[in-house]
């Protein structure tokens, strides 16, 4: 992929703006459609994109495996934390309103954090996907 | 109206298909298999009007990035042999 000059050229404009989506679809999504899974697949699929156009080397070099792994494991610490916080402070597991003083506030508090555990650990999930098929041997003769 | 464009763009997407069963070559079947994405963007994107629910087209955005990259991958595959580095084909 080293010659196509007009797929690098159109990836670099898109990655941005796919990452910028990614966060719209995130942080939006208690007002509109959209959430931690579908947020986490639109991000790794920018990374995917760049990982596709300038290899499978290029993209371990901007995120490592290590940190993949380490994504992959802080998501579910992040979900199964607000679970055990709420259920110190008092309410049952995953009982978001007790997470603050006012049970709305509670409420967005809860699943804000949530939903950023899923898109973290979705997203990782993704990209070890890909990193799996893209280092497999070639197929073609 | 919407009625009426769904139609057409289900006749265009049924055309679609058919080109992608017959196509002689395998790039006849990837550039139906493209076409056939953007009429499913445009389907998104008149049933969420004709649902009244204009906040389909985040949905048919999503779907028209994700036909690009997986259009990219499926080309890739079939031009090198490998979704990775070109450079491990070129070192066997």
């Amino acid at each position: 992929m080293r010659y196509h000059l007009v797929l690098r050229t159109v990836a670099k404009i898109l990655i941005p703006l796919i990452m910028l989506f990614a966060f719209y679809v995130q942080f939006h999504g208690d007002y509109g459609p959209g959430g931690g899974f579908q947020a986490g697949v639109i991000f790794s699929a920018s990374l995917i994109l760049y990982g596709l156009i300038f290899g499978l080397a290029a993209l371990k070099q901007v995120i490592r495996p290590w940190v993949v792994r380490v994504m992959l494991a802080s998501g579910v610490l992040i979900y199964g934390g607000v679970g055990v916080a709420s259920l110190l402070l008092g309410g049952n597991f995953l009982d978001y309103g007790v997470l603050a003083h006012d049970p709305v506030h509670g409420q967005h508090l809860g699943i804000l954090l949530i939903e950023l555990g899923v898109g973290i650990t979705v997203a990782a999930a993704m990209i070890t996907i890909y990193f799996f098929f893209a280092g497999r041997k070639t197929t073609k003769q | 109206m919407f009625t009426a464009a769904l139609f057409a763009v289900a006749v265009a997407m049924i055309l679609c298909l058919l080109r992608m069963l017959l196509g002689p070559t395998v790039y006849d079947r990837i550039l139906a298999l493209n076409s056939f994405g953007t009429k499913t963007v445009l389907t998104i994107a008149i049933a969420g009007f004709l649902m009244g629910r204009p906040d389909f087209l985040d949905i048919a955005l999503v779907y028209a990035l994700i036909n690009f990259i997986g259009t990219i991958a499926i080309l890739k595959f079939f031009e090198y042999g490998t979704l990775g580095d070109e450079s491990l084909e070129e070192s066997e």
